[in-house]
């Protein structure tokens, strides 16, 4: 969804800012180091860092975008599990659409994929075939 | 004393996250369809305690969060399997494992039970997680509301696709046609994950519209709040690799 949203609008994402944070906004994203580095903060248990985070971030952002951030933060901390509790594989258009970066990213590696590699040989196989075609569609869809 | 009072916030706490805040601690004391009110707002302080749980603490830094015999206890509420699956879920979800959880059954842990526990306690997450991001303090549990479980299993469900029976979207009942949305996200596994207890999905989905996107704004760019879809999706995506989940 990060790479569809940002190519909607005729933009270029740096995925490794899912994976890996991001320095500074040439990942492709507003504020974005401001944004992994509350969400990293957030997720750990180091009260001070996360102060300074979030410090950070409403400096550069605002207050509105800090809170709409800490939104988002509690909402992957329930889908995240939900997905992993449930065992549930990546949908069909998912698993097209981002065939090209799950292993450059190293997704892969996670135990959870372990849901997914279960999906039918064929499906598998076609996926990075369709996947150029599954990404355009996306940032289509999005840009209705 | 108003639940979810951000008046003291320095930084100023939109009302519609105060009320669906509200809404889902009305939510998880409400009896829902396979756990009491009591059960519920235990599973929820479950959530709590496994933060600060050694037993967690000891599985998390092991290769394998399986090896030993160590269970967690059961309380007064809730039986220790269901203790340990809320544990799990809390601190170390993604090496939750198909075999894991087959292995609930023959320790009395329902589909039904755990799809309802699992719900109640990723609510309660998202809410303190908030609240953890904000520098706020938690707020209080509810008090359980009592009354019975309703038993009520959704028509339309199938087996297979994943642990838990999902209701399918070519089988859904009119009383359940709701939990779906439209577009190629509609019917998404993520959405039909927990089906198996439509409430829970639909207290998700109402928290969902506060925290992130309704169902209706997850297909378009526009998000109606302060930070764009691509900042929404950077944060969304990095808190995913923090937490090790692939889907």
């Amino acid at each position: 969804m990060l790479r569809a949203s940002v190519e909607a609008k005729q933009g270029e994402v740096d995925l490794r800012a899912i994976s890996e944070g991001a320095k500074d906004d040439s990942v492709g994203v507003a504020h974005a180091a401001e944004l992994t580095a509350f969400a990293e903060a957030a997720l750990a248990s180091n009260a001070g860092a996360l102060a300074a985070a979030r410090d950070a971030l409403r400096a550069k952002a605002g207050s509105a975008a800090l809170v709409d951030a800490a939104g988002v933060i509690g909402n992957f901390e329930r889908m995240t599990r939900i997905a992993d509790a449930t065992g549930i594989p990546l949908d069909g258009a998912s698993e097209l659409a981002s065939s090209d970066f799950r292993d450059a990213l190293g997704l892969g590696a996670y135990a959870s994929a372990s849901n997914t590699s279960a999906a039918p040989l064929w499906r598998r196989a076609l996926a990075p075939l369709l996947a150029p075609a599954a990404k355009k569609a996306m940032a289509r869809f999005m840009r209705r | 004393m108003t639940a979810f009072d951000y008046t003291a916030s320095p930084d100023p706490i939109r009302d519609d996250l105060a009320e669906a805040h509200r809404a889902a601690w009305v939510h998880i004391a409400k009896p829902g369809a396979w756990l009491t009110g009591a059960e519920r707002v235990a599973v929820a302080e479950e959530t709590r305690r496994a933060r600060d749980c050694a037993l967690c603490a000891r599985r998390k830094a092991a290769l394998s969060p399986y090896a030993g015999p160590e269970p967690h206890t059961a309380t007064p509420a809730l039986p220790a399997a269901l203790v340990d699956a809320i544990h799990r879920v809390t601190t170390d979800a993604s090496r939750l494992t198909r075999k894991w959880y087959a292995g609930l059954a023959s320790q009395g842990v329902t589909d039904e039970r755990y799809a309802e526990a699992l719900g109640v306690a990723v609510i309660a997450i998202s809410v303190d997680g908030f609240h953890h991001a904000m520098g706020l303090p938690l707020e209080p549990l509810p008090q359980p509301e009592r009354g019975d479980p309703t038993r009520v299993r959704p028509a339309g469900l199938t087996s297979g696709e994943a642990w838990l029976p999902m209701i399918a979207a070519k089988q859904v009942a009119p009383s359940e046609r709701d939990l779906f949305g439209k577009g190629p996200l509609g019917a998404a596994y993520v959405m039909r994950a927990l089906t198996l207890t439509p409430n829970e999905v639909r207290a998700w989905a109402s928290l969902s519209a506060a925290q992130y996107l309704s169902f209706a704004r997850m297909t378009r760019l526009d998000t109606g709040k302060t930070l764009d879809r691509a900042q929404m999706e950077l944060v969304a995506g990095r808190v995913s690799a923090l937490n090790a989940c692939f889907y």
